[in-house]
């Protein structure tokens, strides 16, 4: 039995690849597909329903299913994580410790000056 | 009463302004930056109970007219100090936890390192997401750039911030800023001085631990190679703004980042020539 995390992870890649909303259904079937893995439904379900409320998919009627689209693509959540880390998000908290703050341009050809004279 | 509540105003005042010039400028906190964060500490919480103190005591022996005036003024002081205080704690556990989330769906658990996952970037950039379920993370930028005992020298520095819970350290100098009102910002440089070298100061801390650990060589090359390496513009996104506050906030990493390698110079000069004693424990 694989762990909910793996299994968002999982889902996420499916959502990412399909680019086009989802019904759980067909996300089970992408799933079974390519890990061979007997998921229930209402696993996949619970699942999508965890992603939602993390804003990670965003799920919309569809007759009378429900389909799941992933708000940002992979790319963008990469951006978002490093901009994070490199403090360049305009609400900068002390939520990292980051090895060696950002530097602009001028100021790191300033410390390379400086480095190797 | 009057007297000893202007002795207390003098007191936070003191602390404000000449002292800690006084502690930001000295050259012993490089020595030993642990002791000269317990100062900062120490000051910050002196100072901030000092003013309310004297509001207070003034409060009480003043004429009623005057007293209203003192009593709103402390009142608002000491909301406003434990208001950006929660404030501050409560969003940075939200961002924090948005960014775990991201995480553990997007990085790459790197077997060879336990407890460190990779992000897929090239930007080389190392850190440590603090809290009760904390994460260690690299990019893929770090590992094209440093060897793996620079890489274990960076991860040691990462895993000294988590282990001695830094980001708890840094919060309130990072609230308190925050309380202070842009204009009255030149009034007050102590706030954002003791920001500055709090932020420095545990760095350096975590570099010694790093040093201890993996020796001083290994981690100044790491510095070097994540200084002199990668373009460090925001990371382009959909809702992304991009002003002069990004760069002001870059502003502080050079020079730093020399200071952090000067120490480190000196450590590796002095653990080379007293290499048999380096296994002794502070």
């Amino acid at each position: 039995m694989p762990g909910l995390g793996e299994l968002e992870r999982a889902i996420m890649e499916v959502l990412w690849r399909a680019g086009t909303p989802c019904t759980a259904k067909e996300v089970q079937d992408a799933l079974v597909g390519r890990d061979a893995r007997d998921l229930a439904t209402t696993t996949v379900l619970t699942v999508l329903s965890r992603l939602e409320r993390k804003a990670l998919v965003a799920r919309e009627r569809n007759g009378r299913a429900h389909s799941y689209t992933a708000v940002a693509t992979r790319e963008d959540h990469i951006a978002e994580l490093m901009n994070d880390a490199l403090g360049t998000t305009p609400d900068r908290t002390a939520a990292l410790a980051r090895f060696l703050g950002g530097m602009g341009e001028s100021e790191r050809d300033a410390t390379r000056r400086l480095l190797d004279p | 009463m009057i007297a000893f509540g202007l002795v207390l105003l003098t007191l936070g005042l003191v602390l404000a302004e000449p002292a800690s010039r006084v502690l930001a400028h000295a050259a012993w906190p490089q020595r030993s930056p642990g002791i000269a964060l317990l100062l900062w500490q120490g000051m910050g919480l002196l100072a901030g109970l000092a003013f309310i103190g004297a509001g207070v005591i003034l409060a009480l022996a003043a004429p009623p007219v005057v007293a209203v005036v003192l009593w709103t003024l402390t009142g608002v002081l000491a909301a406003r100090l434990l208001g950006v205080l929660t404030a501050t704690g409560l969003r940075t556990l939200a961002s924090r936890r948005r960014h775990r989330q991201l995480l553990d769906l997007i990085a790459t658990p790197w077997p060879d390192r336990p407890g460190a996952a990779v992000l897929d970037h090239p930007m080389p950039v190392a850190y440590c997401l603090p809290g009760l379920r904390s994460r260690l993370v690299i990019s893929r930028g770090v590992l094209d750039v440093l060897t793996p005992s620079q890489l274990d020298a960076v991860l040691a520095h990462e895993r000294a911030h988590l282990a001695e819970r830094h980001d708890l350290v840094v919060l309130p100098f990072v609230a308190w800023g925050a309380t202070v009102p842009l204009p009255l910002r030149s009034w007050l440089p102590g706030v954002l001085r003791s920001q500055l070298a709090v932020a420095e100061l545990i760095e350096m801390r975590a570099d010694d631990v790093a040093v201890r650990q993996c020796g001083a060589q290994h981690l100044a090359a790491a510095l070097r190679a994540v200084a002199g390496i990668g373009s460090y513009p925001p990371v382009e996104t959909a809702g992304t703004i991009r002003d002069s506050t990004h760069f002001r906030a870059h502003r502080c990493g050079a020079l730093p980042a020399l200071r952090r390698l000067r120490r480190l110079a000196i450590s590796s000069g002095s653990s080379s020539s007293h290499s048999a004693e380096s296994g002794d424990t502070e």
